[in-house]
């Protein structure tokens, strides 16, 4: 059983805190909120730090970086009931992925002389140092994704994790298909749908956003997308943008 | 020597710290470290092509996403040489005074007026329905509305592309919308008096720092051609690195601007003082208190960002919604885009060179934040050199680096080290 005043704490590692920022961005709902959670911990939110109260739930968000942000993590994780990784830094490393030569030569490139005192690697999902509960996709994470969670929780159940495409949620809207009908770059078919087709709509390709659907078929996918001005590689790189980058 | 470590920073966004050294009792030093995870923006960007870059760099930061991406997207327009339709730059200036609203919003509401309460978060007086907290959520709500409805998403905003925009919001969308801002440009004044009849703040010296910012000529405006400082010098944005001239710093993942007239100061409180100066009004400094006037320069800027959403709205209603709002790139172009806008922290710039093929060879882009950081722990060593109670020194510090509202996200993405 969740008990009645949830201590949650919320982690900031690298990324760009848009996700804890949509949380707060429930602007309407903060006073329910309120009432269902303690924010023991989140430097963002609150000025409380309690270095040992044990959590909840903690919400991760961004991607381990560095030796430091891990140890700090799998600290986290002791104190912690429930670990949830929110948006796509913390799910796949995200857009801090994409592609440099290595991590070092990127690192000089942008400090220069000081670069050599700066202890970093390639950005790194939660998921590959510590055990994650439940997963919040999205960059960032939809206003409804959090709702949907607190509410599911507040139930003593966890969210349904979606895994239909957004491209169901286009043809639910009747929305003219960008990838067939206009030859756009649209990642629709194998992104995980729940912002209701939110660029489509808007006539806008998908960029995947929310990451890749369980089954994804990439091989149909790159035939359909034979017909876009993309280039192997460019086509490659928009699928690798949310992916974490793994083999395209 | 003793040594006092404030760390983490709390209600401000991102991960720093500030250190404070004492002899006999005077402070003597102040060190004010932004040790965000290093996200090499500008080293990742070169080889992507000039299509990646808008969505990319709104990931810098969540919470000025708007800007960010609207001032890559005026950048990479100059080189492609695309003047973008009428209806297109409205919205997004609809979208840019959202995300301000917001920002602000969130910095006063959520980051500050717990302080004059006395408790650690907003959650704190959301719970118990505090008035005041619950009539700024609201206007915070109404920013994001804005930046739902022009820009697409309220953080990294999908509606703004590169030639225009999207869609353009339906009359149906655009009538509502008016109402509501008239009823909010009118309720507005009695929320932000009773934010400053709240206000409790410690004691502070004037703030430090040449006041820094870009802008028209002619009156307040959220980007322009030109940097103006507060000693009376133009510099054209092209410039900005010569005036800046900033340098990597080891203790901290961000660079201090070095330039010869600074430390400069950017954000609210700059913009307020620079317009004053620009076009030769006094501005109203009766209740000015030290730093913490950059509090009473944002609720003013909101002031401002509401009445001009509503004068857009009905701009945008008289505009023939048939004409297309995006002229598309006629293929890639080499060149140096460069644009300067108003973050709500402050100036923000960001520069590209696209080679012929359209692929990033170099990308700079100079935050806020890092501008303000040297003027952050002068302001703390300012106030508190005489301050004896260290219970105070620490909590006094903290404020004054939260007035300054810092985002430290952005403010770890650098200049290039030439
Ligand atoms: S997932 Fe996206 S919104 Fe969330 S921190 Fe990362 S970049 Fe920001
Ligand atoms: S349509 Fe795609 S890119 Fe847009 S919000 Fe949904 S998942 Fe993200």
């Amino acid at each position: 059983m969740i008990p009645k005043l949830l201590k949650i704490g919320v982690v900031h590692f690298a990324g760009c805190s848009g996700c804890q920022l949509m949380l707060l961005n429930c602007e309407a709902e903060l006073a329910i909120l309120a009432q269902r959670v303690d924010c023991v911990d989140a430097s963002m939110i609150t000025s409380a730090t309690c270095e040992e109260t044990p959590f909840d739930l903690l919400l991760v968000e961004g991607s381990i970086t560095s030796p430091s942000e891990q140890q700090h993590l799998q600290k986290l994780r002791l104190r912690c009931r429930h670990l949830v990784a929110v948006g796509a830094c913390a799910l796949t490393g995200g857009i801090n992925r994409f592609d440099a030569p290595t991590r070092e030569t990127a690192c000089t490139h942008v400090y220069g002389p000081v670069a050599d005192q700066i202890e970093t690697f390639s950005p790194q999902p939660v998921a590959n140092f510590v055990a994650v509960d439940a997963c919040i996709p999205g960059c960032p994470p939809e206003h409804s994704d959090f709702l949907d969670f607190f509410g599911a929780l507040s139930c003593g159940v966890w969210p349904t994790q979606r895994d239909a495409p957004v491209c169901m949620e286009c043809r639910t809207r009747e929305l003219r298909c960008l990838l067939e009908e206009d030859h756009l770059p649209c990642l629709g078919p194998i992104t995980i749908g729940g912002c209701a087709a939110r660029c489509p709509a808007l006539g806008i390709p998908c960029e995947g956003c929310r990451g890749e659907v369980s089954e994804a078929n990439r091989d149909e996918l790159c035939h359909l997308m034979a017909k876009t001005h993309l280039s192997k590689s460019e086509l490659k790189r928009r699928i690798q943008r949310f992916t974490g980058g793994e083999n395209v | 020597m003793s040594r006092q470590i404030i760390q983490p920073l709390t209600r401000v966004e991102g991960h720093g710290r500030v250190i404070l050294e004492q002899q006999q009792g005077r402070l003597v030093s102040v060190q004010l470290d932004l040790n965000e995870s290093p996200r090499l923006f500008e080293a990742l960007l070169v080889g992507r092509s000039w299509q990646e870059v808008p969505e990319l760099v709104c990931r810098i930061c969540g919470i000025c996403s708007s800007v960010h991406k609207l001032a890559a997207l005026h950048a990479l327009e100059q080189v492609l040489k695309i003047n973008i339709p009428p209806a297109a730059a409205i919205v997004r200036e609809l979208t840019l005074l959202g995300g301000h609203i917001q920002s602000h919003a969130l910095h006063l509401f959520c980051l500050i007026l717990p302080d004059f309460f006395g408790v650690p978060s907003v959650l704190d007086l959301a719970r118990d329905r505090h008035p005041l907290a619950m009539a700024g959520l609201e206007v915070k709500a109404f920013g994001n509305r804005l930046q739902e409805l022009f820009g697409g998403r309220i953080v990294h905003p999908v509606n703004l592309v590169i030639g225009g925009i999207g869609q353009c919001p339906a009359e149906e969308q655009l009538i509502p919308l008016k109402e509501e801002l008239a009823a909010l440009c009118e309720k507005w004044p009695a929320i932000a008096e009773e934010f400053q009849a709240s206000a409790k703040y410690p004691a502070g010296g004037a703030p430090v720092g040449c006041s820094l910012a870009t802008g028209s000529p002619i009156g307040f405006d959220l980007t322009g051609t030109s940097l103006w400082t507060a000693d009376g010098s133009e510099w054209p944005v092209a410039d900005y690195a010569r005036l800046l001239a900033e340098r990597p710093v080891s203790s901290s993942h961000a660079k201090w601007p070095t330039g010869e007239q600074g430390p400069f100061l950017v954000g609210a409180l700059a913009r307020q003082a620079l317009t004053a100066r620009r076009t030769g009004t006094a501005p109203d400094t009766s209740r000015q208190n030290g730093i913490y006037a950059n509090n009473t320069a944002q609720l003013l800027e909101i002031d401002w960002a509401l009445s001009r959403a509503y004068s857009l709205a009905c701009q945008l209603l008289d505009l023939d919604k048939t004409a297309p709002c995006r002229i598309p790139p006629d293929g890639p172009r080499a060149g140096v885009g460069i644009a300067a806008f108003e973050a709500p922290r402050g100036l923000l710039v960001h520069r590209y060179i696209l080679d012929d093929t359209g692929h990033v060879t170099e990308a700079d882009i100079v935050t806020p934040t890092a501008i303000n950081q040297q003027v952050m722990a002068k302001q703390i060593c300012l106030d508190l050199a005489e301050e004896k109670d260290q219970v105070r020194i620490v909590k006094t510090a903290e404020q004054i680096v939260r007035a300054y509202d810092p985002c430290i996200s952005c403010a770890v993405h650098l200049l290039e080290v030439k």
